[in-house]
């Protein structure tokens, strides 16, 4: 599978991966040039975290190879898909218990701010094609994708 | 080799695809009393009408088919029987088994009050054909009653406010969701039910409840004298797990079936998981013991470890909640606590190591803190406001990208 690899000390905390997160999953057209980053239903799938000594610490959905939050989900809304490796989030079936933020032992994963009902969670931009969003945005190449 | 498995909630589920996994051709047979496979997690929704009995169901869309999974639905076994290594059916068929896994659930537990274990119109909350039942017997309801705050009580009353039902629930506690809650985090969500309509009455425990010549209860008396009436009753006092199939089998049982690590019960080739066992009441570890089960069956070692369980997230109205841990204070406790206009706080810690967590409003990234204090990982050692903890302060990449705890040594 593919997964998105992490050389942390490359970040420079720039949150473009952010950015491009937020901009891949807008539900309004545009352009990041238009992207209103105030707006709560604009939500990145990753996040820049920083250590008490102020380093820069991505975190990004390694879409694990034993997912808790697959495992905890009580819905059927998360599976690991076999053929890519990736965890997939079907919003239609999904109770909005949020066990799964729960349990994901890295906090990755968080309820939706508007209306609590979703998961946001990393689709590794699979209807895009091509390398996730963030990656591809990275000035740093601090984030790549590889075979693992 | 031939698996049969009773039950078909999620650990009867995951041990019948983890059998597939390891054991291409075996035949796998599971019987359920169940007719439609549903979580019992969202039975609130079928009550209020925003799903139907499909839309209940957690498997992958046509399970049986994909995994070649036998099943006999709405049959309850009987009688197993080790030393022939059959079941007896409630149809009077007998099914033999090479392993047996017994995934039967648990059963709604009706307290010995008055008559409700005798009336007609008392359902407790666990299965679809409960959720069947309330949903016909409101229709005719106009005042509903819940006996308990807990999570089961509360969603019987969330999907019951959508059918526009009067309710009243009873709680014997101070407070409502008494054990996941301090009495802050559980005054937000009785505002929030009490906005909707709801009544509360606390510190009260039903005393007596007579069924009239219909067979039905039409009030509940308090043990203060105050009556309630009501149409439709809902018991939320817990479950026992579901035993009786057990009688002299010779299967050792203590409060559930007794089980080893591997999900071994005390008798050859039977292995048990779920609420059945008695180890935990929630989904992720049901889950994890038929996983557990699953690989026992087909001889691969495996053990249940991840054993934590004292953990719960809650959503009501919108408001959602995650509390992990301890939540009572005790003597010598720091309690750390923290709220704005959106969220409340509340963390116990101790010696460096974190007891509990409660959180509400905001629970982004929160699964962090179950590994932390389950782990009883020492945080004192890290130089930000508690609440700030993250996984960037046990940040470490490992092989193929995976995250690992980098934990320093004491």
């Amino acid at each position: 599978m593919k997964r998105i690899l992490i050389e942390y000390e490359k970040c420079d905390g720039c949150k473009n991966c952010s950015a491009a997160c937020m901009q891949a999953h807008r539900k309004t057209p545009g352009t990041i040039y238009d992207l209103d980053l105030t707006d709560p239903e604009n939500e990145s799938r990753n996040r820049i975290l920083k250590d008490a000594d102020g380093h820069y610490k991505p975190l990004f959905c390694r879409h694990c190879d034993d997912p808790e939050c697959v495992k905890s989900c009580m819905s059927g809304a998360l599976h690991k898909d076999p053929e890519s490796g990736h965890v997939f989030y079907d919003e239609t079936r999904c109770g909005s218990c949020f066990m799964c933020v729960m349990n994901c032992p890295f906090g990755v994963l968080k309820p939706d701010t508007v209306t609590k009902t979703k998961v946001i969670k990393c689709d590794f931009c699979a209807d895009a094609g091509g390398d996730p969003s963030c990656v591809k945005s990275c000035p740093k190449k601090a984030i790549h994708v590889e075979e693992v | 080799m031939k698996y049969v498995i009773i039950g078909a909630g999620v650990a009867g589920v995951e041990a019948a695809k983890t059998i597939r996994g390891l054991d291409a051709s075996g035949e796998i047979l599971m019987i359920s009393a169940d007719t439609h496979i549903h979580s019992r997690c969202m039975l609130h929704k079928f009550i209020s009408g925003e799903r139907d009995e499909q839309g209940l169901d957690f498997t992958e869309r046509d399970f049986f088919e994909r995994y070649q999974i036998g099943w006999k639905k709405g049959i309850r076994v009987q009688k197993i029987c080790p030393d022939k290594k059959e079941l007896l059916l409630d149809t009077s068929e007998t099914v033999s088994y090479d392993k047996l896994l017994i995934a039967s659930g648990a059963d709604s537990f009706i307290p010995p009050v008055g008559e409700l274990r005798k009336a007609s119109n008392v359902y407790g909350l666990r299965n679809l054909s409960d959720a069947q039942a309330i949903v016909k017997e409101a229709e005719n309801a106009g005042e509903v009653l819940v006996i308990g705050s807990g999570l089961v009580g509360l969603d019987a009353a969330y999907g019951l406010l959508e059918l526009g039902k009067k309710l009243t629930i009873v709680e014997m506690a101070d407070r409502i969701l008494p054990v996941q809650l301090d009495a802050h985090g559980a005054a937000a969500y009785q505002a929030a039910f009490e906005e909707a309509g709801v009544r509360f009455v606390l510190e009260r425990k039903a005393s007596e409840a007579v069924c009239e010549p219909d067979g039905r209860i039409h009030k509940v008396i308090l043990d203060n004298g105050d009556q309630i009436p009501c149409d439709l009753i809902i018991v939320a006092a817990g479950v026992r797990p579901s035993l009786s199939c057990l009688e002299g089998s010779g299967i050792a049982c203590d409060r559930g079936i007794t089980v080893d690590s591997a999900m071994k019960t005390s008798v050859g080739d039977i292995y048990a998981a779920g609420d059945v066992a008695g180890l935990s009441g929630i989904w992720p570890n049901a889950a994890d013991q038929g996983r557990i089960a699953g690989r026992s069956m087909c001889g691969v070692d495996a053990a249940y470890t991840d054993t934590y369980a004292m953990k719960n997230t809650i959503n009501f109205f919108h408001l959602v909640t995650l509390c992990v841990g301890r939540i009572r204070e005790e003597e010598g406790d720091e309690i750390h606590i923290k709220e704005d206009r959106t969220q409340y706080k509340r963390m116990i810690v101790r010696d460096g190591k974190i007891q509990g967590i409660l959180l509400q409003g905001d629970i982004s990234g929160a699964g962090i803190w179950q590994y932390l204090i389950k782990n009883q990982i020492d945080i004192s050692h890290i130089k930000k406001d508690v609440f700030d903890i993250s996984y960037a302060d046990f940040y470490q990449t490992g092989e193929k990208g995976k995250y690992e705890w980098s934990i320093p040594v004491q």
